[in-house]
């Protein structure tokens, strides 16, 4: 044990999680992991909007004739609120490293709450979208509604990994392994703002 | 060295013996963690496609055996090549390599007790089973893809294709990508973050290097393909217009979405291959690799330049030549990383002292095919021959030096390699040699004349042809090199076969190899090392005073951390000990995901989009149940 610096330390307390946070001088493996997770993900992302502007070159018009471009407001608005979760998630990153559990669950939380209302605008936008277009009539739609729900799947996902994470933060306090996790939480989120600008971004492109 | 366990140091093995000890029987494999019996059960999976995709491939050669064959209907031998296609590349080269190659070897190799995330690793494995499975009830039902591997729309669109075979491609291939995604972020991570003391990054062997450029070359290559087949099933099964120029979409969307992932995908074949010949050579020519820090580069460039050259396979579409000839230049500025490699390799082994074992026989014939066919690829890469002979026999001799004789004689060099590891035996020379010389004679012979039917006018996948066109001889010659070869790659499995009932013991070190592999006991124990090993250089097997301090270690105590699954994590580049990690022990619920995976494609496959949802929630379940009682994931 004695190669090990700091010697062993229960990784499965918050105390023995504090101290292995400070004394660790690589990012843990669940950190590396969730990176290299979401370098995927953003190719798919990058692959998704490079097929939109790839199919936007090849016709004439785009959006089709008989579909209004997107109303910039609605999706702009809730893009922007859904972007003040990546404060609270890098508040609860910080305090996962500093072992403050209420801080952890409490920005958790208020995230939660901001994120699953954008769900809920995302799901009534589209609905409003569906009722105006298809996306079996044109190639616009097809890339429109993959992008867009592509989007909002990796916003649910992350609704369910928050809510994981804050049961078992809850549950089992800030060990090693959930520190780790709200930390993690917190990249996916970095990441899943990040998209969100680039699918805003890329969706209104056309109205811009 | 190996390691000597004197007295004072068995009591810590036979501590890390009780915490180590897996579960015995099918309920030990099915549960299992450990990497190496992950990599086992990689390797006889993969070895029973290669099986069945060999197969295939014979049956292709009967068929054209003659003109007007009529073994197979025209419908069957489209199903026939293309899953002989499919099978090859995702069924096995992928999962042989970085699935039994890289997990058996890579964690030993750098002096770690298993790979990042075991339990991770473990659902890796179920998920390539599942999706290989998946695939082949479509070929058991007659219902196998045929439309090629590479699947072009619009005959892959419902239009053309209404049946469900294509729907087994799509979806089959997005859940076998999750399998290889998993893998390659294990990978990196393991690379990343646990190797043995003192093994900073450039003093890790060129077999890891190989693998860390495969696995980024995967994890950024395969969300392409998961894209495009995706778009694929959304238009086939839901009526979107990605593919449908009729609606504003473009089929060329496909070929550009499957080549950016597919020609990586090359590269993802062939550097594991690269990584195994940097293994063999400096074992057999007793010598350190020559140019070591730009084989490791070349080996990262190779990957990273495969990401800008997908044009090439689309010569023949219409591009502008200014598109064209930058992505013809690109491809050909790929032929100097690997030069490099190719003389590195030829001048270790002419610089050294080589000995012809079998396993370096088969690095030799890799380095013949892959001139051959590194050489048919710069003609290649001149558009006008290149739109000459687009989609005929020459393109299939090409692919086939590089992606079968330069990818697969590494691979099967391996197997010999390190079968006294895995195993504890040593197999039959004798045999070995023959077995080589049977291969290397089959592989000329079967790829050898198809540049020339090519260059005369042989069209690819046409299920026959006329007599009278003077392609008759060449393709018999052919078939007769198919089943050579055939022979010779059943005289391997039968030589292991026998050598593991009857081999000689082979010792932990029979090759006094270079890398940490050699060190243990062989087959190694399930936490690899009793001592945590110390690195100074990447030929650490070679330096005696360090292995004989970890044998003194052991006395101590020293780098044993033998009170649990522990294994240390080091810092990213200078591989400096930062924190003691807790492996998971066995656990159920890797093939439990998997199978509720399995079940979410089964259900996406038969349009019941309510059940797959359902079965996602279920993957939801085992997951909470995987966070259960463990700590790691």
């Amino acid at each position: 044990m004695s190669t090990v610096p700091g010697g062993p330390v229960d990784r499965d307390t918050p105390a023995g999680a504090i101290h292995l946070a400070r004394q660790r001088r690589a990012k843990p493996n669940g950190w590396w992991g969730m990176v290299l997770f979401l370098c995927s993900e953003v190719t798919i992302f990058g692959t998704m909007i490079a097929t939109y502007f790839y199919l936007q070159f090849g016709v004439h018009h785009w959006p089709p004739r008989g579909i209004s471009p997107e109303k910039v407001a609605y999706p702009s608005i809730a893009t922007g609120v859904l972007l003040l979760t990546t404060f609270t998630m890098w508040l609860a990153a910080r305090a996962a490293g500093a072992g403050a559990r209420r801080t952890v669950l409490l920005m958790i939380s208020l995230s939660l709450l901001i994120q699953g209302a954008f769900f809920g605008v995302q799901v009534a936008l589209m609905s409003s979208d569906l009722s105006r277009f298809s996306p079996r009539s044109t190639a616009y739609g097809s890339i429109y509604y993959t992008l867009t729900g592509t989007h909002d799947a990796h916003v649910l996902v992350g609704c369910l990994l928050g809510l994981a994470v804050l049961w078992f933060v809850a549950r089992r306090g800030l060990t090693d392994y959930w520190s780790t996790a709200t930390r993690a939480l917190a990249l996916y989120w970095y990441v899943v703002n990040t998209m969100a600008v680039f699918v805003l971004l890329t969706t209104l492109s056309p109205s811009l | 060295m190996a390691t000597v366990i004197r007295p004072r140091g068995q009591q810590y093995v036979d501590l890390l013996d009780r915490v180590w000890g897996e579960r015995k029987g099918l309920v030990g494999w099915l549960t299992t963690t450990d990497h190496k019996r992950i990599g086992i059960m990689y390797f006889f999976t993969a070895l029973a496609f290669f099986g069945a995709g060999g197969v295939e491939a014979l049956l292709i050669r009967t068929q054209l055996f003659g003109p007007n064959g009529h073994v197979l209907s025209p419908a069957a031998y489209d199903q026939i090549f293309t899953m002989h296609g499919v099978t090859m590349i995702f069924l096995f080269v992928i999962p042989m390599t970085t699935g039994a190659f890289g997990n058996y070897l890579l964690p030993l190799m750098i002096g770690a007790r298993d790979m990042a995330f075991p339990r991770m690793n473990a659902v890796s494995y179920w998920i390539y089973l599942a999706s290989g499975i998946f695939m082949y009830i479509a070929l058991a039902q007659g219902h196998a893809p045929n439309a090629g591997w590479f699947d072009y729309v619009p005959l892959a669109s419902k239009t053309y294709s209404p049946s469900i075979n294509i729907d087994y491609y799509g979806w089959g291939l997005i859940f076998n990508g999750i399998a290889s995604t998993a893998t390659s972020i294990n990978f990196i991570v393991t690379i990343f973050k646990l190797r043995a003391p003192g093994m900073s990054l450039n003093r890790m062997p060129l077999f890891c290097y190989a693998f860390l450029a495969v696995s980024f070359a995967l994890l950024f290559a395969l969300p392409s393909l998961s894209v495009a087949a995706l778009f694929l099933e959304l238009d086939r099964q839901l009526g979107f217009q990605f593919y449908t120029a009729s609606h504003g979409g473009n089929p060329l969307l496909w070929q550009n979405l499957f080549w950016i992932f597919g020609h990586p995908e090359v590269y993802i074949i062939i550097l594991p291959a690269f990584g195994i010949a940097t293994a063999i050579i400096p074992t057999f020519t007793k010598r350190k690799m020559i140019f070591f820090p730009l084989v490791a580069l070349s080996e990262i460039l190779v990957a990273f330049l495969g990401f800008g050259v997908w044009v090439h396979h689309m010569f023949t579409v219409g591009y502008p030549t200014a598109t064209t000839v930058y992505f013809a230049a690109a491809s050909l500025i790929i032929t100097i990383p690997s030069a490099i490699q190719l003389f590195a390799w030829i001048a270790t082994i002419m610089s050294g002292t080589p000995e012809f074992k079998t396993p370096l026989l088969f690095i030799v014939g890799f380095i013949l095919f892959f001139i051959i066919g590194g050489l048919s690829g710069v003609m290649l890469a001149a558009i006008p021959f290149d739109q000459q002979v687009h989609d005929s026999y020459f393109v299939i001799a090409h692919f086939h030096f590089v992606i079968f004789g330069a990818a697969v004689f590494p691979i099967l060099g391996g197997m010999y390699f390190w079968f006294p590891k895995v195993t504890g035996r040593m197999y039959h020379e004798g045999w070995g040699q023959f077995s080589f010389w049977c291969t290397f004679v089959g592989t000329l012979v079967t790829f050898f004349p198809m540049h020339i039917v090519g260059l005369m006018g042989m069209v690819r996948r046409n299920y026959t042809y006329p007599a009278g066109l003077g392609f008759s001889t060449l393709n018999a010659l052919e078939t007769v090199g198919a089943f050579v070869l055939a022979a010779g790659l059943v005289s391997i499995v039968a030589n292991l076969l026998i050598s593991y009932h009857k081999g000689a013991p082979a010792g932990n070190d029979p090759w006094e190899g270079d890398t940490l592999e050699w060190s243990t006991t062989s087959p190694p124990p399930p936490y690899n090392y009793p001592v945590i090993p110390t690195v100074t250089s990447p030929y650490a097997m070679w330096d005696t005073a360090d292995r004989e301090l970890d044998n003194k270690r052991l006395e101590r105590g020293e780098g044993v951390f033998a009170l649990g699954h522990r294994t240390p994590g080091s810092t990213v580049q200078d591989a400096e000990v930062d924190e003691l990690l807790e492996m998971p022990p066995h656990s159920i619920w890797p093939p439990v995901t998997a199978l509720a995976l399995a079940g979410v494609f089964v259900m996406l496959l038969l349009q019941h989009y309510f059940i797959a949802l359902g079965f996602a929630a279920v993957i939801a379940l085992t997951l909470i149940g995987w966070h259960r009682h463990g700590a790691q994931p």
